[in-house]
């Protein structure tokens, strides 16, 4: 087999099980192992937490595991970096590997903060030569001069996540595992980690990140995989796949919403005023055919979102709603869209943060593409958090 | 410069109901280590150990007034129990030697021995967020604590020498040899310490039953008796001694048989014949020992090894 370069990655038909969550006591099902040792070899309890994983990365490539919860992301990054094995299929990873699959664990509370950089910094493959070397960049990094003497214990989470980050942060591995590790610590030092990882992706090394901050990982990753029942569902470009992981999430959100409000929807519409397609910046008019028991005074709300329940912007109206059948018609001067596929969330409310039920509770109505341009890109290691089209002209003078 | 170029990536939907229920049975994982490779990787990751024992050693004086000085003051603490206690009690025959210094150094040995066992053995246990995160050698762990233990041990040659002061004795000059007979241990220890506490993981039952064990351990072991107990030739198989003629049945030196089966035996004796009373020590419980200690760490491992493939999903 010809060796791969460093820093490539390949996961051949990976299959892994654990043992079943079942309550029987640990004695019985020894007893049941050991019969089956014995005896002939029958199906006993377990379940697959990764079926048939294929992909391969090149060396300097950056990829993304997107998923849902238990969907196997966290599993397959512990198969690759050797802290646990796969049950089958084969799965090489070349070259020096840095995982960093949890920022604070490797912290020992009792030491100070100078000591757990030289522990967790060799706990995670460095070397102490090198830790020295890089002492001071990474405590500077970690913005934590000051307090570097005190006992870790003393320190507040964001702290200890910083320190882990920073010291994992100068490994200058060849394939750097990052798990869902961002998702503490303060806007700023997010920021910071992640223009962090662009400088590392931009000085070779290959990058396999998890994280379910969309946002995030559209602006550090060029490919995805998506893991879905623990099977890759779909991989390619970062753009695609997670617009099909949004519209899946969104389809699995809407079957999410439980409480039935005393508002029925009986027509939802949205298109452009002018009655062509829906496209950046246009007018557009959301039309809604509504029935409600009794007239009350009530708030209106709608919200455009990219597949979750989150919308990227929210209007809202106050105003009595009567009883019977009745339309709303919610004009929208302007579409702030770029290309893409939305869906239009709806929820009507006594009270803005009311302490009753609300009359129709949050939930998506339809879902639509927009046309238009593409939504542009922020520069490196920068988060677009709503993918929010504005149309500008600009002069250079 | 082709290959430089980025590759376009397309977009790979597979067929989901392509997928069989099970894998294929060639391409199931086989978790197969060569004891070559394992050392060899276990010797690249040394830094590691080095740096855990002295977490572990900081940690355990951290927030103590007296720090560090505890190291000493815990071994001399119980040495001044030592002499107190056993100079009141029935003695067991020491050859002349004072008997706290005699049991001292049976004590030494087995705190090194029980206290790897102990805190190694559940060293996989008690570094689970470490070892669902990293990637590094899992021996590292129980190794890391015997290390710490040894440190303590090395520590406790202060109150062993103020005992050499106190009873107006020097060690023999035959004392060069108890780093050898400490090796032994060394080897014993680790490799029960593996095996222990790759089992534990799987069954913790072990977790209770350890203290116990140890507990009994030192009764079982000469460390507050001497070796010589241990009749040298023993007859199996109802031999009867007849006018100095063996009739029927086999002589077995049941030191040596103890000495393979528990190697910390013949240290002991070694270390208290060639300090204590400047001899020679008995060569034949002590090969035993070097056999025993050696397939006791080559097992061990091999358990290790073989258990290591589902750590960290378990722990």
């Amino acid at each position: 087999m010809p060796t791969l370069p460093d820093g490539s990655i390949r996961v051949e038909h990976v299959w892994k099980k654990f043992r079943s969550d079942k309550t029987v006591p640990l004695f019985y099902e020894q007893m049941v192992r050991l019969r089956r040792s014995v005896g002939t070899r029958g199906k006993s309890g377990y379940r697959w937490v990764l079926k048939d994983v294929n992909f391969d990365v090149q060396p300097g490539e950056s990829m993304a595991l997107i998923g849902v919860n238990g969907s196997g992301k966290t599993t397959l990054l512990k198969i690759l970096s050797q802290v646990t094995f796969q049950s089958a299929g084969s799965c090489t990873v070349q070259g020096r590997i840095g995982a960093l699959l949890s920022v604070t664990s490797g912290l020992h509370p009792d030491l100070s903060g100078r000591e757990n950089v030289f522990l967790y910094g060799a706990v995670l493959g460095m070397g102490r030569a090198d830790i020295r070397r890089k002492f001071d960049t990474i405590v500077e990094f970690a913005e934590l001069t000051d307090a570097i003497d005190r006992q870790v214990k003393f320190y507040s989470m964001g702290m200890q996540m910083r320190l882990g980050f920073s010291i994992a942060a100068f490994l200058e591995p060849d394939v750097l595992l990052v798990d869902e590790v961002l998702a503490v610590g303060d806007a700023n030092f997010q920021q910071k980690c992640l223009q962090r990882i662009g400088e590392i992706v931009r000085e070779g090394t290959t990058l396999l990140y998890v994280s379910h901050d969309l946002a995030s990982v559209e602006a550090s990753c060029d490919r995805a995989v998506w893991l879905s029942d623990s099977m890759v569902r779909a991989q390619g470009p970062t753009a695609e796949v997670v617009t099909m992981y949004r519209t899946a999430v969104e389809q699995h959100s809407a079957l999410l919403t439980t409480k039935e409000g005393t508002v029925e929807v009986l027509k939802a519409e949205l298109r452009a005023t002018d009655g062509g397609q829906l496209r950046s910046e246009c007018e557009a008019e959301v039309r809604l055919t509504l029935k409600a028991p009794e007239e009350v005074m009530a708030g209106f709300y709608l919200g455009i979102s990219q597949g979750t329940a989150f919308p990227m912007f929210v209007i809202d109206h106050q105003t009595t709603m009567p009883a019977g059948e009745f339309e709303v018609v919610c004009k929208l001067g302007y579409l702030p869209l770029p290309k893409g596929h939305y869906s239009l969330w709806t929820a009507i409310t006594g009270h803005p943060r009311g302490t009753k039920d609300p009359y129709l509770p949050w939930q998506p109505l339809l879902s639509f593409e927009a046309f238009g341009p593409d939504r542009m890109d922020p520069p490196e290691g920068v988060m677009a958090l709503s993918p929010v089209y504005v149309g500008a002209q600009w002069q250079i003078h | 410069m082709a290959d430089l170029l980025p590759t376009p990536y397309e977009l790979e939907v597979p067929d989901l109901s392509l997928i069989p229920d099970e894998p294929p049975a060639a391409i199931l994982y086989q978790h197969k280590v060569k004891m070559r490779t394992a050392v060899r990787t276990l010797w690249d990751h040394r830094e590691i150990i080095y740096t855990l024992a002295e977490r572990d050693f900081r940690a355990q004086y951290k927030q103590a007034t007296l720090g560090v000085m505890w190291a000493v003051l815990s071994p001399v603490a119980t040495l001044v129990i030592f002499v107190a206690v056993f100079s009141r009690v029935k003695q067991f025959p020491t050859q002349g030697i004072p008997y706290a210094l005699y049991a001292f150094v049976g004590i030494m040995c087995w705190n090194f021995f029980a206290s790897s066992l102990g805190n190694g053995g559940n060293s996989l246990l008690s570094n689970k967020a470490l070892l669902a995160k990293t990637q590094f050698p899992r021996e590292c762990f129980p190794l890391e604590t015997m290390l710490v233990n040894a440190l303590n041990t090395v520590i406790s040659f202060i109150p062993l020498a103020l005992l050499f002061v106190i009873f107006g004795r020097a060690p023999a000059l035959a004392t060069v040899w108890v780093p050898l007979f400490m090796l032994i241990e060394v080897l014993f220890a680790a490799g029960l310490t593996l095996a222990v506490s790759s089992t534990i993981i799987q069954m913790r039952d072990l977790q209770q039953v350890l203290p116990i064990i140890i507990s009994l351990g030192i009764f079982v072991t000469p460390v507050i008796w001497p070796f010589s107990f241990i009749p040298t030739n023993f007859h199996l198989f109802g031999g009867t001694h007849l006018a100095h003629h063996w009739v029927g049945g086999i002589t077995v030196n049941l030191q040596v048989v103890y000495g393979l089966l528990n190697p910390l035996g013949p240290v002991i004796a070694s270390i208290r014949q060639t300090m204590l009373l400047g001899q020679a020590p008995s060569w034949a419980p002590l090969i035993a020992a070097v056999v025993g200690a050696c397939g006791y760490l080559f097992f061990g491992y091999r358990i290790f090894k073989r258990f290591e493939v589902n750590f960290a999903d378990i722990a």
